[in-house]
C-alpha cells in the first residue's frame, strides 16, 4: 500500500514554547492528486508543512517520500528529495529580475566563475510556455503583478524538479479571476504528475479543486476525507468542532443622520500613484458599511486620508457634519472618528508601553491625563484598568506591556481606547486577522452592540465573508473607485465580479 | 524607481527627456563653471563662470520643476557654487592658483582616496550581504598601526600588509560573530568596535613603541610610469602600487558581485535573506564571509595611511581620523555600487587634496579647510543628489528558525 | 507562514529582528535588572585584565592602582578636606563623573527616541567654545548673570549643533550616526582653529601657544570641595545631579517624554496616536545636545577655565557617554552610576596613577578597550540571553501560565 503514496507523514509531533503545534498529525498524499490541507488560522498546518520542507525538525514522528524515510536539515534537503515549497509571503527578490530569482541557488555557469545570464532566461523562457505562464524572464519583480510573481515562485519549485508542490494559503493575494487561473495550472501540473498540497482555510477552494482533503485542528488531524461527499457545513464542523454560524446574527439596522461622509476623494501613495479615484461613500448613524476588495485597490490609501495619515489631493471629509480640510491626526480624533486600525501591532499600539500608556495614546496631552505638559500617571492607570473590566481584556493588568497580551486581547484593548472616546464614526479596518475565533465572535458582536448604539461603523475587511456577514450596506472597492453598491441581500458572485473589476458580466444574481 | 539596467534598456532619446538626465547634466555644468577659471583654462574673466553657472541653475529649475525637486535643487545650488568659486578664482592670483592646481593635486586625490575606495569597497560586500559596517574606521585603524609593526618586525612592507589585513580580519571576525551570531545591534557593536580599535592600537603603541615609531620600517612602493608626457606624467606617473591596486579592486568587484553566481547570493542575502535561505543558499555563512572579507580589505586601505607614501612607515594615535565614516559615506553616496563608490572617493580625496593645497593662501586657515570633506560627507548623507536605495535587508539580523 | 504562538515579542533574539533599537534596550533592561550591568562591567574588567596581564603586567596591582588612582580608597579613610592623596583623587574623579553624567544623558535621551547621538563629543566642544567666549567676555559682570549666560549659552549651543543631525535626519532622512560624526569632526577642527595659532579665541598673551583666554573670575563656579585654584570639587555636581532628576522627570512624567518613547518604541504608532514624529526626533536631538552642551559649560566654568587645541585632540568624554549611557540603560540611575565607574577609570588611569605597575598611557588605553567591551557587550545583550535562559529553563520546570479562553489555538 504505501508504494502507492508518494509522500508519507506519520505521527508527527512539533511543540513550541507554551503550544503543541503539531500534536501525532498525519498526512497521504498519492502521486497525482490535489490534497488539500484545511484549518484555521493556528491549526498547525504551516507548521507541518515546513517540517516537509525542512525548515523545522520534528519533535517526533516519520517522514516517508516514495516509500523511502527521509529526514531533512535544512531546506536543500528537501529540495533534494523533490519538494518545493510556495510560501504564503513570496520569498522573491523585488530588484532581481525573474529569471534570477528562478536560478538562485543553482545558476547557470560559464568560464567556470561567470553567471550565465542568457542560459538563465532561456530556460526560464522555455518553461514558462511549457506551463503556458505568461511571464517574462527579463521582468522585474517588483514590476510584475501578485499574480506572476506567484507563478515565479511555482517555477522556482519546477526548476528544481519538484515532485511535491506546497501551496501555502496561495488564493489569499490573488484576486477571484487569478484565483481561477491559478486552478487551471494546478489541474495542469496534476496532469503532468506532480502532487500539490494545498494549505488553505477556505472552504470554497477546496471543493473546487481538491481530490482528498485533511482537516487539521489544534495541531491535531481531524480526519480525511475525499471530495464527494463532502460539503462546506460538514469540512466546517471538522475545522471547528462545532457547528458554526456562517453568519453572524444581527437585527436590521437602525439609521440615523450622516456621520461620516467622504466626496469626491483623491489619494495618491509615496510613490505618486493615485490609489484612491473619485471616491464618494457616507456611513449613518446605527449601520455598518463594509467596503470590500482585493488588498491594494486603494482600502489603504482611503484609511490613512480619512485618518489624516495621508493628505488627500482632492475631496472633502466630513464626520459628524463638520467639515475636515487636510486635517492631522489628532485633529480627526478630535473631530469623533475612531480608528481600529489593520496592524494593531505596528499602528494600534506601542508594544512596550503599558496597557495605561497605550489607552492613554490619543489623550495623553489634556486633562485628565495630563496638564501643562506633566503626566498624571495614576489616572491613567486608573482608566485602563475601567476598560480592562469592560472588555474583558485578558492578560494581564493596566502596567503589563501590551506586548505580553495575545493578538486578541491586544485587539480588545485597542477597540477599547477608540470605543472608550465615544466617536462618532468608527472605522475598523481588518479588525480581525490573526485573531482565533473565540476574539472574532467578541469583536463582531461588539461592532453590531456599538452599531445599535447610534454609532457610524465603516468596516474595511479583505475578508468577503466577514463583510458579508457584518455589513448592513457593501460597497467594492475596485483600483481606487466604487464600482458597486449593495444594500440588503448581496450576492457574493456579484461582488466577486466587481472586486475583479467586471461590472454588470454576471447575469443578476 | 528606475534601475541602471532599467535605464539601459530605455532609448536614448528617452534618456535624454528624463528630467533625471539634465539634472546630472546641470550639476557637471556646475562644477565646470568652476572648473572655467582654474587652470589648465585658467579663463580671467568672470563672465564665463557666470554665464555656465546660469546654465546649470535654470537646467537645475526645469529639472525641479519635472519632479525630479532634490536633484533639480542640488543643481541650482551647484550653479551658484560653480559661479561663487570661479569668481573667486578669477580673483585670485594666477600664481597661487597654479599653485594649487597643479598636476599633483590629480595624483594627491587619488592618493586620499585610496583608502576611501578599499573602506567603500569594504563596506559594500559587508552592507549587500545585509551587515552594516560601522566599524570600517577601526579596523582600518588596525590596518595602519598592525601593518608598521608587521613592516617593522617582519622586515618587509609585505609581512606588514599581510599582519595588517589579518588585524582588520580578525577584528571583523568578533564583529562579524557579534552581528551575525548574536544578533547584536550592528550600529551600536560597530561603534564598540571602533572603540576597541582605538584602544588596542594605543595599547600596543605604547608597549611596543613608547608611542613613537623611531627607525626606518619598509614602506610600499610606488609604480614609476616614465614617458608618459608632462599631464599624465604629473598625475599617475608615481602612484603607490596600492593606489593601482585600488583601481584594480574596483573592478574586481564590480564582476564579482555582479557577474557572479556567488555575487547574486550575496545580494540575496542582503535584500531578502529568507527567499535565499529557502533556496538553501546559508546566509550565516555568506554574511560572515563578507563581513570578514570587508575587515581585510579595509585594513590594507589602513596600512596604506601608515606604510604609504603619505605614512612613510609612521604611526600616530588615532591616524585614520574618520576616514572609515567618509568611506562609508562614499559608499552610500555611490548606491552600493562599485562604479558610485569609487567616483564619491575621488570626490571625498579631492577636497582633502585641496584643503591641503589651499594651505597656500594661509596657513592658519588651512585647520578649517581641512573640514571640507567632512562637510562634502555631510552633504552626500543628506541626500542632496538624488535618493539612494539600500539593500532593503541591510542592518537587520537574521534568525533562522 | 502563520506561527501557532501568541504573538508575544518572545525573547531579545525576537525583539531583535523586528523591534527598534529604544525598543530592544528596553526589553533588556526589564530583562536583566541589575545583575546584568553588573556582570557586564565585570567581564569587561576581566578582559582588559587578561590583556595587561598577556603584556607582562600585573592586572590585579594594576587595578588596584587604578582603584586608589580614582580616589575610591577614600572610602576607607574618608576627610573632608582634599590635603590627602585618597580624598583629591575621589574630588576628581567626581568632578569627572559630573561631566561623564551629562554627556550620558546626551546619549541616553537621544536612544530613548531610537536614536543614536554618538556627536556628544562635538556637542561637548561647542558647548566648551561658547561657554569659554562668554566666560572671557563681559568680564565686569557680576557672577551669577554671568554664570547663567554663558551656561544657557553653552547649552543653547550644543542643542542647535545636535538639532542640525535631527532636521538632517526629519527632513532628508540622513542617518544620525553619520552625520553626527561628521558634526563632530567639523566641531573638533573648528576648536583647533579657534584655539590654535592665530585663531580668533586664541589667547592674547601668548601668542605662540594654542590655547584659548582664560574665562573671567566672575564665571567660574564656586567650589563644594577642595580649593577654587587647586581643581576643587565645583557645584557643576550637583548641576549634573539636578540634570538626571530633570531627565527622569522629563521621559517618565511629561508629555515631551510620552512622546519621545513612543517615537523611539514605534513611530508608526506614535504618529498614528497623533503625535508629530519628525519634531520629536528633531527635539529630542536638540535636548540631547543640550546635555553635552551642558556639559562642555560646567567643565569650562568650573574648573578648566582655558582650552587648547592639544586638549581638544585628546578629549573622548563624548564617547565615553556612549560606554555610560548603555551600561546604564538609559536610565537616569543607570547613567550615575555607570559614569561613577568610568570616571573613576579615566581620572584613575592618568592623573591619579603611580606609574609603578602600569604606564599611564597603557592604562588610558586599557579605558577605551574596557570601554569598548562594555558596548559590545551591552549591545549584543549576551549577558541578557544568558540571563534570559537561565530563567527560560526554571519557568518551564512551573505549570505553564493557563492562557484565557480566547487565546487558544
Amino acid at each position: 500500500m504505501s508504494d502507492e503514496l508518494v509522500l508519507e507523514m506519520r505521527g508527527i509531533r512539533k511543540e513550541f514554547p507554551g503550544v503543541v503545534a503539531n500534536d501525532d498529525v498525519s498526512l497521504d498524499v498519492r502521486p497525482g492528486e490535489v490534497h488539500a490541507l484545511l484549518g484555521e488560522n493556528g491549526a498547525g498546518k504551516s507548521t507541518l508543512m515546513n517540517i516537509l520542507y525542512g525548515l523545522y525538525k520534528p519533535d517526533a514522528g516519520e517522514i516517508r517520500i516514495k516509500g523511502k524515510p527521509v529526514s531533512f536539515g535544512s531546506a536543500s534537503d528537501a529540495i533534494q528529495a523533490g519538494i518545493g515549497m510556495v510560501h504564503q509571503h513570496f520569498m522573491l527578490i523585488p530588484v532581481m529580475t525573474v529569471a534570477e530569482n528562478v536560478v538562485l541557488g543553482t545558476e547557470p555557469v560559464r568560464d567556470r566563475v561567470l553567471l550565465d545570464e542568457t542560459a538563465a532566461e532561456r530556460r526560464v523562457a522555455d518553461m514558462a510556455k511549457t506551463f503556458k505562464f505568461a511571464v517574462d524572464p527579463g521582468a522585474l519583480v517588483q514590476d510584475i503583478g501578485v499574480g506572476q510573481q506567484q507563478r515565479v515562485e511555482i517555477m522556482k519549485a519546477l526548476y528544481r524538479n519538484a515532485d511535491i508542490l506546497i501551496l501555502d494559503e496561495p488564493t489569499a493575494v490573488l484576486t477571484p479571476q487569478e484565483a481561477l487561473d491559478l486552478f487551471e495550472i494546478l489541474r495542469t501540473l496534476r496532469h503532468e504528475g506532480v502532487s500539490i498540497v494545498f494549505i488553505t482555510h477556505k472552504l470554497g477552494e477546496v471543493l473546487e479543486i481538491a481530490d482528498r482533503i485533511t482537516v487539521l485542528r489544534r495541531g491535531k488531524t481531524i480526519e480525511t476525507v475525499s471530495r464527494e461527499g463532502a460539503t462546506e457545513q460538514s469540512l466546517a464542523r471538522a475545522m471547528v468542532g462545532r457547528d458554526v454560524l456562517l453568519r453572524v446574527e444581527k437585527p436590521p439596522a437602525e439609521v440615523g443622520d450622516i456621520l461620516l461622509e467622504v466626496e469626491d476623494l483623491w489619494v495618491s501613495d509615496d510613490r505618486g500613484i493615485e490609489k484612491v479615484r473619485g471616491v464618494s461613500l457616507e456611513v449613518r448613524s446605527g449601520e455598518i458599511v463594509g467596503i470590500a476588495g482585493v488588498d491594494g485597490n486603494g482600502q489603504t490609501e482611503l484609511i490613512e486620508a480619512l485618518t489624516g495619515l495621508r493628505r488627500a489631493e482632492r475631496g472633502v471629509t466630513r464626520v459628524g457634519g463638520r467639515e475636515l480640510h487636510h486635517a492631522s491626526t489628532r485633529e480627526v480624533l478630535d473631530a469623533g472618528l475612531g480608528h481600529i486600525p489593520e496592524d494593531r501591532q505596528r499602528r494600534g499600539l506601542v508594544l512596550e508601553f503599558s496597557l495605561a500608556e497605550n489607552v492613554a495614546l490619543h489623550d495623553y496631552g489634556r486633562p485628565p491625563d495630563s496638564k501643562w505638559g506633566w503626566l498624571f500617571p495614576k489616572r491613567l492607570i486608573e482608566r485602563a484598568r475601567r476598560l480592562i473590566e469592560e472588555f474583558d481584556v485578558r492578560g494581564g493588568g493596566p502596567l503589563t506591556p501590551a506586548g505580553a497580551l495575545s493578538g486578541g486581547n491586544q485587539q480588545k484593548i485597542v477597540a477599547a481606547r477608540e470605543i472608550s472616546r465615544d466617536p462618532r464614526a468608527l472605522i475598523a479596518a481588518q479588525p480581525t486577522r490573526g485573531l482565533d475565533v473565540g476574539a472574532i465572535e467578541y469583536l463582531h458582536r461588539r461592532l453590531v452592540t456599538e452599531r445599535d448604539e447610534g454609532r457610524a461603523i465603516l468596516l474595511v475587511s479583505l475578508e468577503l465573508d466577514e463583510i458579508l456577514s457584518l455589513s448592513d450596506r457593501i460597497l467594492v472597492l475596485y483600483e481606487g473607485e466604487i464600482v458597486g453598491k449593495h444594500s440588503g441581500a448581496a450576492s457574493e458572485e456579484q461582488i466577486g465580479f466587481e472586486m475583479v473589476g467586471l461590472k454588470n458580466e454576471a447575469p443578476a444574481a | 524607481m528606475s534601475t541602471w539596467s532599467q535605464r539601459l534598456d530605455n532609448p536614448v532619446s528617452d534618456r535624454l527627456r528624463d528630467p533625471a538626465s539634465t539634472g546630472y547634466l546641470a550639476i557637471g555644468l556646475g562644477a565646470f563653471a568652476a572648473f572655467l577659471a582654474i587652470p589648465p583654462i585658467e579663463a580671467r574673466s568672470p563672465t564665463w563662470p557666470i554665464a555656465v553657472g546660469i546654465v546649470a541653475i535654470a537646467l537645475g529649475i526645469w529639472t525641479a520643476t519635472r519632479g525630479r525637486r532634490r536633484l533639480g535643487w542640488g543643481a541650482v545650488v551647484g550653479g551658484l557654487l560653480g559661479i561663487g568659486l570661479g569668481i573667486l578664482a578669477t580673483k585670485s592670483g594666477t600664481s597661487n592658483l597654479e599653485l594649487v592646481f597643479d598636476t599633483t593635486l590629480l595624483a594627491q586625490t587619488f592618493g586620499f582616496a585610496t583608502p576611501l575606495v578599499f573602506g567603500a569597497i569594504a563596506g559594500m560586500f559587508s552592507e549587500r550581504s545585509g551587515v552594516v559596517n560601522i566599524g570600517l574606521e577601526g579596523m582600518m585603524l588596525m590596518g595602519a598601526f598592525w601593518g608598521v609593526y608587521g613592516a617593522d618586525k617582519g622586515g618587509s612592507w609585505v609581512v606588514g600588509l599581510l599582519v595588517g589585513m589579518a588585524s582588520g580580519g580578525l577584528l571583523a571576525l568578533v564583529y562579524a560573530y557579534f552581528a551575525i551570531h548574536l544578533r547584536a545591534d550592528q550600529i551600536v557593536g560597530g561603534t564598540a568596535v571602533n572603540f576597541l580599535a582605538y584602544g588596542i592600537t594605543g595599547y600596543f603603541f605604547q608597549q611596543f613603541y613608547n608611542g613613537q615609531i623611531t627607525g626606518q620600517v619598509s614602506t610600499v612602493p610606488n609604480l614609476h610610469i616614465p614617458g608618459l608626457g608632462n599631464f599624465l606624467e604629473g598625475s599617475i606617473g608615481d602612484l603607490s602600487w596600492l593606489t593601482w591596486a585600488s583601481f584594480a579592486l574596483v573592478i574586481v568587484a564590480y564582476v564579482v558581485l555582479f557577474k557572479t553566481p556567488i555575487g547574486l547570493r550575496i545580494r540575496a542575502c542582503g535584500e531578502h535573506p529568507r527567499a535565499a535561505d529557502t533556496v538553501g543558499i546559508n546566509v550565516y555563512a555568506i554574511r560572515y564571509a563578507c563581513v570578514i572579507l570587508s575587515g581585510l580589505l579595509v585594513a590594507v586601505g589602513g596600512v596604506y595611511l601608515s606604510l604609504g607614501p603619505q605614512g612613510n612607515g609612521t604611526f600616530i594615535n588615532n591616524m585614520t581620523n574618520g576616514r572609515g565614516f567618509i568611506a562609508l559615506a562614499a559608499m552610500i553616496f555611490g548606491n552600493w555600487r562599485p562604479a558610485g563608490a569609487f567616483a564619491a572617493a575621488l570626490l571625498f580625496g579631492f577636497s582633502s587634496a585641496l584643503a591641503l593645497k589651499l594651505q597656500v593662501y594661509s596657513s592658519q586657515a588651512s585647520t578649517l579647510f581641512a573640514v571640507l570633506p567632512y562637510v562634502l560627507t555631510l552633504v552626500a548623507v543628506a541626500g542632496v543628489i538624488g535618493r539612494t536605495v539600500a539593500p532593503a535587508a541591510d542592518g537587520k539580523p537574521y534568525a533562522k528558525q | 507562514m502563520t506561527e501557532p504562538k501568541k504573538d508575544i515579542v518572545e525573547s531579545p533574539e525576537q525583539a531583535a529582528s523586528t523591534g527598534t533599537l529604544a525598543a530592544r534596550l528596553s526589553l533588556s533592561q526589564r530583562a536583566g535588572g541589575v545583575a546584568v550591568p553588573v556582570a557586564t562591567v565585570m567581564l569587561a574588567f576581566l578582559i582588559g585584565g587578561l590583556v595587561v596581564l598577556a603584556t607582562g603586567h600585573n592586572p590585579l596591582d594594576a587595578y588596584h592602582d587604578i582603584f586608589d588612582g580614582a580616589g575610591l580608597n577614600w572610602i576607607f579613610h574618608p576627610t573632608t578636606s582634599t590635603q590627602t592623596t585618597a580624598a583629591y583623587n575621589l574630588s576628581q574623579t567626581l568632578l569627572q563623573s559630573a561631566t561623564l553624567i551629562l554627556t550620558g544623558l546626551a546619549v541616553a535621551f537621544a536612544f530613548r527616541c531610537g536614536m543614536f547621538n554618538i556627536g556628544g563629543q562635538g556637542q561637548y566642544f561647542v558647548g566648551l567654545i561658547v561657554a569659554n567666549w562668554l566666560g572671557v567676555s563681559f568680564s565686569g559682570m557680576s557672577p551669577l548673570p554671568h554664570i547663567l549666560i554663558a551656561i544657557i549659552g553653552a547649552t543653547l549651543a550644543g542643542a542647535a549643533w545636535a538639532g542640525i543631525a535631527g532636521v538632517l535626519k526629519a527632513t532628508t532622512g540622513a542617518h544620525e550616526v553619520i552625520s553626527t560624526i561628521m558634526l563632530n569632526y567639523i566641531a573638533l577642527y573648528t576648536a583647533t582653529w579657534l584655539f590654535g595659532d592665530g585663531g580668533p579665541l586664541q589667547n592674547s598673551t601668548q601668542p605662540t601657544v594654542p590655547v584659548s583666554n582664560p574665562i573671567a573670575s566672575s564665571a567660574q563656579l564656586p567650589v563644594i570641595w577642595g580649593t577654587i585654584g587647586f581643581q576643587g570639587l565645583d557645584i557643576g555636581f550637583l548641576i549634573a545631579i539636578a540634570a538626571l532628576v530633570v531627565f527622569w522627570a522629563l521621559i517618565n512624567r511629561t508629555t515631551l517624554g510620552y512622546e519621545v518613547r513612543a517615537v523611539g518604541f514605534n513611530p508608526e504608532a506614535a504618529a498614528y496616536g497623533g503625535i508629530n514624529v519628525k519634531k520629536n526626533l528633531v527635539r529630542a536631538m536638540a535636548i540631547s545636545g543640550a546635555f553635552a552642551g551642558l556639559a562642555g559649560a560646567i567643565d569650562m566654568l568650573g574648573y578648566l577655565y582655558q582650552y587648547g587645541s592639544l586638549d581638544v585632540a585628546v578629549s573622548q568624554v563624548g564617547f565615553i557617554g556612549i560606554a555610560v549611557a548603555l551600561l546604564g540603560r538609559n536610565t537616569a540611575l543607570g547613567v550615575f552610576l555607570g559614569s561613577l565607574i568610568f570616571g573613576g577609570l579615566i581620572y584613575g588611569t592618568t592623573q591619579g596613577l603611580s606609574s609603578n605597575v602600569i604606564q599611564p598611557e597603557l592604562a588610558t588605553n586599557l579605558t577605551y578597550i574596557i570601554q569598548g567591551l562594555v558596548v559590545l557587550f551591552i549591545g549584543a545583550d549576551i549577558l541578557i540571553l544568558y540571563v534570559w535562559n537561565s530563567r527560560k529553563r526554571l519557568r518551564r520546570q512551573s505549570p505553564p501560565q493557563a492562557p484565557a479562553k480566547a487565546a487558544v489555538y
